[in-house]
């Protein structure tokens, strides 16, 4: 018999209790199947109303690669704040590789594949791909740690770093 | 016939120290956490994760945070049968 991993969707209002960002910085709309620990996929749709779109560009809209990158980050953020105990915990960036393929426009759907590569002592080490078409727009390496955990394991605790 | 090369502790010990912090094995002796911009908490917790895939040990909490510079740290090892 093959194993099944247990996977879960999450609406838009029940992603909040699984992630802290609030807007205009909650960068993803709907969890289509967590399966915590390992994976997170979902999307985030691209209306005209983004507070971004009317500033960058003036003429030429397009999603900013910073904020493509902050809608991986969060989906990844998900596949660990779905674990047991760790509900509503804060997340913060360490290190990030990332590679922009094409713009993102009004009117599209930013599809996000993420997928948990480690996760001990407070960090995880994941990756994600956003679609846009059909078609890769970006894909990240990604370090983001939960900082409360992580810093147990400091010489320091954390206070230099 | 292929001829195989195995590394002794001290030098897979150093070679991990040497990659994460990219810092020369010269400076290791003297080398402490933050001591070098690499070793900051996610060099720490990188160097943590390679010692333990290359010695086969799982360390505990209080030596990860005692693990504090390079000699300091071949003391801790020994704790885990490694001798460097």
């Amino acid at each position: 018999m093959m194993e099944h991993e247990e996977g879960f969707s999450l609406n838009g209002y029940e992603l909040q209790k699984y992630q802290p960002n609030r807007y205009p910085f909650l960068m993803i709309d709907y969890v289509t199947e967590v399966v915590p620990g390992k994976s997170a996929k979902g999307y985030k749709n691209l209306s005209n109303n983004e507070w971004f779109f009317p500033k960058h560009f003036e003429g030429h809209p397009n999603m900013p690669g910073a904020l493509q990158l902050e809608a991986m980050a969060q989906m990844l953020t998900v596949a660990i704040t779905t674990l047991p105990g760790l509900k509503g915990f804060a997340t913060h960036a360490m290190k990030h590789n990332v590679r922009f393929r094409k713009e993102i426009f009004p009117g599209e759907r930013l599809y996000i594949e993420s997928k948990v590569i480690s996760w001990k002592r407070g960090v995880c080490r994941g990756i994600a791909n956003g679609f846009t078409n059909g078609t890769l727009a970006c894909e990240a390496e990604m370090w983001i740690t939960i900082p409360k955990i992580f810093k147990k394991y400091l010489p320091d605790h954390g206070e230099q770093s | 016939m292929e001829r195989v090369f195995y590394m002794t502790n001290i030098e897979s010990y150093n070679k991990i120290f040497m990659e994460t912090f990219n810092v020369e094995e010269s400076a290791l002796h003297d080398l402490q956490y933050q001591g070098v911009k690499e070793w900051d908490s996610i060099g720490h917790m990188t160097l943590i994760s390679d010692l333990e895939d290359t010695f086969d040990i799982e360390m505990e909490t209080d030596d990860i945070v005692d693990f504090s510079g390079y000699e300091k740290g071949k003391e801790i090892l020994k704790k885990y049968g490694v001798e460097i």
